[in-house]
């Protein structure tokens, strides 16, 4: 069977860029994976672009991929955009693998990019609370934070997580996140200061969330049998897999566990011929902190209710044994929506192949990672395996 | 607001106002909201019509505050402060999102047992949209 691997990666700047819009973002995050590629390469041996966007603000909803294509010097082309919520960009790359695994298109661009900062708070949360099962969920008066808050507030019934495991994730997020230069906030946070910061929805506070944000991501994948032409160390994806789950929360059989996240693993694990205890660092989607805890639990990083303890005790730092969202994480770097999963698959190529630009965010000597990405309260997940 | 209109709240009515569910005719699991196959079965779309008590106890819940609410439902947290939206176990067995009303939020406890009445829900192109709220057993007479 053929494979498919990944030759060049870039990422925009996260953060709020007023003088920005989707062109000039998506253009950032192009020209930077186009200097990426060690050996050069020709745009028009791209012959498909799938590309992640939730489209909020609502200002470009129709043939969004065809406009940020053509602006980056991609015309004429197999273009399609991907929404899957906040899993767009992990399904876009899934999307440009199975094109180039079918034999469509050998060279496909994977992207996403989002413009969340123009509109006004009220109209951004217009945009953001429509993910999950808006007849019931939207109508009982919540946005996300206040739906993964029920999830949290559940798990610490259940197995007794506690205010500082949450917190952990984000002060180790922001200690990450002040190393990478790309990421919206860089600066570290102590414990005192996200324990103590303002509830949104009660159990989760301000530290607990993700923000809203500009940026975008771009991802070049191949048919391995390629790879060589454009660089000497491609990173090859070993496995991908997804899966949706009920929208509601309460539809679910378990509402401490993301079942499309325990899937989607599977799948991808079952592709690449590994397990958990093979992957040595991992981007997980960490849009509300309780997010972070319930993937180390789903993805087998740990046993279920106890990714609390698994976090405080330091596993999951950057000198831990598994290093997770190195990268700052939606925390820290950021959440544009749609670019999310793609900027994911960014980290993880330069974090295999040794390149991050600050050393301090480098794991050392890493040669399989997983990426995943979560849309709504995980509605939908996807997961990839990258491996050197 | 993420736009709900008349004819979209309208059809949910007969769930919002009397909490009618289905009961599956090959499993006989009572599914709430409709769902278009059985989800526990997953193998009928036959169903029996059945009201629901709406009586049953809180699962999980949150308390929404300032930046946590949608922007239909910022004048209620605005003007009341911060309100409980829970996951209620009902007693026929499905769970289901609704706000709890009457309550002091600090009061919400997890397994709470509480009852449905209709209530205001929010209002969206002038229609105030009416529908359940859970209220705590020991009020409800
Ligand atoms: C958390 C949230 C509700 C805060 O919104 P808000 O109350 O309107 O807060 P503001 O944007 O006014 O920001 C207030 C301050 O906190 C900072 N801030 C905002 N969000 C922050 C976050 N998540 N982490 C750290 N700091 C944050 C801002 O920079 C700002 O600082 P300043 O006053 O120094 O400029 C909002 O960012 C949000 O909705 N996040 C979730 C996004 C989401 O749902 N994404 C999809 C996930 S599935
Ligand atoms: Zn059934």
């Amino acid at each position: 069977m053929k494979k498919v691997a990944i030759v060049g990666a870039g990422q925009s700047r996260y953060g709020d860029f007023p003088e920005k819009g989707i062109k000039e973002l998506f253009l950032e995050s192009y020209q930077d994976m186009v200097k990426s590629v060690d050996k050069g390469m020709d745009s028009r041996r791209i012959g498909a672009a799938y590309v992640g966007n939730l489209g909020s603000g609502g200002f470009q909803l129709g043939n969004m991929s065809a406009l940020v294509s053509e602006f980056v010097g991609l015309p004429y082309i197999h273009t399609v955009r991907v929404e899957n919520a906040c899993a767009s960009g992990g399904y876009a790359l899934i999307s440009a693998c199975m094109d180039v695994l079918s034999g469509a298109h050998d060279v496909v661009l994977a992207g996403g990019v989002e413009k969340m900062t123009d509109v006004s708070g009220v109209k951004q949360k217009y945009w953001l609370g429509v993910s999950g099962d808006t007849e019931y969920e939207r109508l009982a008066g919540t946005t996300f934070a206040g739906l993964y808050a029920l999830i949290a507030h559940r798990h610490m019934h259940e197995f007794g997580t506690t205010r500082e495991h949450l917190s952990a994730v984000a002060v180790k997020n922001h200690k990450n996140g002040a190393q990478n230069p790309k990421a919206q906030f860089q600066k570290e946070i102590t414990l005192e200061k996200a324990v103590k910061s303002p509830y949104v929805a009660y159990p989760l506070n301000l530290f607990d969330c993700c923000s809203t944000t500009d940026g975008a991501s771009s991802v070049l994948v191949c048919d391995a049998e390629l790879a060589k032409e454009f660089t000497d160390t491609p990173i090859y994806i070993a496995g991908f897999g997804s899966s949706s789950d009920y929208l509601a929360i309460h539809d679910r059989i378990n509402t401490v566990t993301l079942e499309g996240t325990k899937r989607a693993a599977a799948n991808a694990y079952d592709m690449a011929g590994l397990s958990a205890k093979d992957i040595q660092l991992a981007e997980v989607h960490d849009c509300f902190t309780i997010a972070e805890l319930l993937a180390c639990e789903d993805l087998g990083f740990c046993e279920k209710g106890k990714a609390g303890q698994f976090v405080e005790d330091g596993h999951t730092q950057i000198d831990g044994d598994r290093p997770v969202n190195a990268s700052g994480g939606l925390k820290s770097k950021g959440h544009p929506i749609g670019a999310t999963g793609t900027g994911q698959a960014y980290e993880m190529f330069n974090q295999l192949r040794g390149t991050v630009d600050k050393p301090a965010r480098q794991v050392r000597d890493a040669e399989i990672g997983l990426i995943h990405n979560v849309g709504g309260s995980g509605g939908t997940v996807s997961v990839s395996i990258l491996r050197r | 607001m993420a736009h709900v209109s008349v004819p979209m709240y309208w059809r949910t009515i007969p769930q919002r106002y009397r909490m009618v569910g289905q009961r599956c005719r090959k499993c006989d699991a009572v599914n709430f909201p409709p769902k278009g196959v059985c989800k526990y079965c997953n193998a009928s779309f036959e169903f029996d019509e059945v009201k629901l008590s709406g009586k049953g106890k809180v699962h999980t819940f949150v308390l929404i505050g300032a930046g946590g609410a949608p922007p239909e439902f910022a004048e209620q947290e605005k003007a009341g402060g911060m309100y409980p939206v829970a996951i209620v176990e009902l007693e026929e067995g499905p769970k289901v999102i609704g706000q709890i009303a009457d309550v002091n939020p600090k009061d919400v406890k997890m397994d709470m047992p509480v009852s449905t009445e209709l209530r205001k829900v929010y209002s969206e192109e002038g229609v105030i949209r009416y529908g359940f709220k859970f209220i705590p057993e020991e009020l409800s007479r």
